[in-house]
């Protein structure tokens, strides 16, 4: 038997002061550094200001602005410029925005209903912070109707187009093992498409989010974390020793997870680009989400083409795909944020690409049994010009 | 001791803002985030009343003592100078200016980094008579060289441009005396002309010359100075801001007293950087317009007049009927955005 050397017992008062002693000095540091300045001048000539003007609001004769302070420090407002017109503005709580601090700032205003506006609000250091108002009209308030609406648009976007999609699931069972794989090659190829058009998509928001809270960071966070997650989860799952169809069943309901946390992203946007009436120039757009979405249907039935899936499966499929985009909507339209969809497009990146993964595997597991590299590859391409040509032709 | 720069007021921040020197500012910025506005019968208050609330300007006040001037002061303030005779008779008229940076409150809660003659803008404006020996002094209290020229006759080292000798640029800490006869008789103007010229004039360096004819204008009941200009606040070439008399706004919320059949005169330079024109325009009334003011006959009956960078001209009229009137830029966005004002005509 081997003799473990014995550590003399230390203290807890010993462990704790040794784990802070470290930060003891880190704060003795920083406190010398504050006072002399570390022989650096660090007085910048002029305060550096942001000002992340998060969303507004337009009523009648009414401008209502909702504005964060980004900045190192407070910031006060002290005037507006709207259309090269000086107009009064009222700050509530206060014109002093304490750094973090959100205000709300109030100008009477006679806007026309479908012009553009551009406003500059100006700091007490003469910082001007621009909004633009591409295109005028009444903001629409949380109430039954207008939330009847954005869910319309998500079921427009997300639920129905993967709802017609599933319908080729008859059809497609009837093709032989060849095809099938084939299936899953495409699907891998939309999901990589997918993936990186919401990478993409997050890295636009990201630059919309205030530098405090590091958009970039988050996606990183938001991705990794989720795919390691749902990586984990999956690997439990084969653990538990389940049957092949039972695991191409899971699969498919993760493929729908990571399509509909990527639906939900477009569902943000669609929302959010309601708001500054971007749909509004036209339901172009909406068209063309139902289109390219068809093809994510498609997607989600393919791992389990070869067994039966009960309608309630397929069904609860096409909700898990779909409806995120009405939540989506909702978010985006009534409570825009671009860190929250910072956050929601990175998960949703991090679930494509885990999904991507496991399709992989699927796909080897079938191909080592009967290689078909053709398949594979002209699948995987094919599912990428699939979403490529779509966008082509709606974008 | 070392006079309190825009930057070090906002550095200081919280601890001056609780200090008396900060006191007032602060007490207008609450007052613009909670109570909007003056309520005692200014014409933007009872413009925003009749449009419920729909009218461009500011609310509350700059803060005039601070600023060390005043615009509605400004419209009546002639500088004849220090006056003596020469051996030859001749008029003189001695002055002092100085040139100092000074932080210039222009709207509610913005500060101007300005570069002033004598720490106001305009410049204070110098009135002669033809042929009267001028002399100006010219301190530099400021941080970069300046001059003065002036639009008139005098010789060349008297023009107050770089390469005209000691008067073309004057360094801080230094001094020149530009001394010349005030001729021709008009309106005329002075500014800064050291380079870059559009931003030296821009800061501030500017002001009225007034050379009287030997026999004098035809009495009038009231003379007035407009110095129209605007403010680049955010340095990018184009102006934020503008105003007659600096403030933007200021006769909107603090409209001229006249009154009825008054006759009235006003010297009108304009000499705004960075747009091409300027123009007045009268409400309710036409007046005579005598440009650059070398002419004792006037050379049109209008209600509105456009002026280039550097041109002036005098405006007069007479009011028949009591009431409020407007006066403002007809480039209607120089208006909206400060170039506006009120006469209130009395019975």
């Amino acid at each position: 038997m081997n003799q473990q050397p014995v550590q003399p017992p230390r203290s807890i008062f010993t462990t704790l002061g040794l784990l802070l002693l470290p930060i003891i000095l880190l704060a003795g540091v920083i406190a010398v550094f504050l006072n002399t300045g570390g022989g650096l001048n660090l007085e910048a000539p002029v305060p550096v200001e942001t000002l992340t003007i998060e969303r507004y609001v337009l009523k009648d004769n009414l401008i209502e602005i909702y504005v964060q302070n980004t900045s190192p420090q407070e910031i006060t407002l002290a005037q507006a410029i709207i259309n090269a017109a000086v107009w009064p503005i009222e700050v509530s709580p206060n014109a002093t925005i304490p750094r973090l601090g959100r205000a709300v700032v109030h100008i009477n205003y006679p806007w026309s209903y479908g012009e553009a506006y551009a406003v500059t609000l100006f700091s007490a250091n003469s910082i001007p912070f621009n909004l633009e108002i591409p295109v005028a009209f009444e903001t629409q308030e949380p109430n039954s109707k207008s939330f009847w609406s954005f869910a319309l648009i998500g079921l427009y976007v997300g639920v129905i187009p993967v709802f017609l999609g599933i319908f080729w699931f008859p059809i497609l069972r009837t093709l032989g093992k060849k095809w099938m794989t084939f299936l899953m090659a495409v699907t891998a190829g939309l999901l990589v498409f997918l993936g990186l058009d919401t990478i993409a998509e997050a890295f636009d928001q990201a630059a919309n989010v205030p530098g405090a809270f590091q958009g970039i960071g988050l996606i990183g966070i938001g991705a990794v974390s989720t795919f390691l997650l749902l990586d984990a989860i999956s690997k439990r799952q084969a653990d538990t020793g389940r049957d092949e169809a039972a695991k191409r069943l899971s699969l498919a309901f993760m493929i729908a997870t990571g399509i509909g946390i990527h639906n939900l992203g477009e569902g943000l946007a669609i929302g959010a680009s309601y708001n500054i009436g971007e749909i509004s120039l036209g339901t172009f757009l909406v068209v063309g989400f139902i289109i390219q979405n068809i093809t994510e249907g498609l997607g989600i039935i393919a791992p389990v083409l070869r067994d039966r899936p009960s309608l309630g499966s397929l069904a609860l499929m096409g909700l898990v795909g779909g409806a995120p985009a009405i939540l989506g909507a909702w978010i985006g339209g009534f409570a825009p944020s671009p860190t929250l969809a910072v956050l929601f497009l990175a998960i949703g990146a991090g679930a494509i690409f885990q999904v991507v993964y496991e399709v992989a595997k699927l796909i080897q597991k079938d191909t080592v049994k009967q290689p078909t590299p053709g398949m594979v590859f002209s699948g995987v391409l094919a599912g990428m010009l699939l979403l490529w040509v779509t966008g082509l032709l709606i974008k | 001791m070392k006079s309190l720069t825009r930057r070090d007021f906002l550095k200081l921040g919280g601890v001056a803002l609780a200090g008396t020197a900060g006191g007032a500012l602060l007490t207008q910025q609450n007052t613009l985030a909670a109570e909007p506005g003056m309520k005692h019968g200014s014409a933007a208050i009872q413009m925003q009343e009749h449009n419920g609330g729909l009218v461009p300007g500011t609310f509350g006040e700059v803060n005039h003592e601070k600023n060390g001037f005043n615009p509605t002061d400004i419209l009546y303030d002639f500088d004849y100078g220090k006056v003596s005779t020469l051996p030859n008779g001749q008029t003189l008229r001695e002055y002092e200016i100085v040139v100092i940076n000074k932080d210039i409150e222009i709207v509610p809660g913005i500060l101007f980094a300005a570069w002033t003659y004598n720490g106001r803008i305009p410049g204070p404006t110098l009135r002669a008579t033809e042929g009267d020996r001028i002399r100006i002094r010219l301190v530099n209290g400021s941080n970069h060289p300046h001059t003065m020229h002036f639009h008139g006759f005098h010789p060349s080292e008297m023009d107050g441009v770089p390469g005209t000798g000691p008067g073309g640029s004057v360094a801080p800490g230094d001094s020149f005396t530009y001394e010349f006869d005030a001729e021709p008789f008009g309106l005329h103007l002075y500014h800064c002309h050291v380079f870059p010229l559009a931003r030296h004039i821009a800061k501030g360096l500017y002001g009225t010359f007034i050379v009287d004819p030997k026999q004098g204008r035809p009495l009038v009941d009231r003379e007035m100075v407009m110095v129209m200009s605007g403010f680049d606040v955010d340095f990018d070439d184009a102006n934020d801001f503008y105003a007659v008399n600096a403030i933007p706004f200021h006769y909107q919320n603090h409209p001229i007293q006249i009154k009825v059949g008054e006759k009235i005169r006003i010297y009108l330079v304009n000499i705004l950087e960075y747009d091409l024109l300027n123009s007045f325009h009268l409400h309710a009334n036409f007046f005579h317009y005598y440009p650059t003011g070398t002419s004792l006959t006037p050379a049109e009956f209008t209600d509105t007049i456009i002026q280039g960078q550097a041109q002036r001209g005098i405006l007069e009229f007479t009011y028949k009927y009591p009431g409020m009137y407007m006066f403002h830029a007809h480039i209607t966005e120089f208006a909206e955005l400060g170039w506006n004002g009120m006469f209130e005509v009395l019975a």
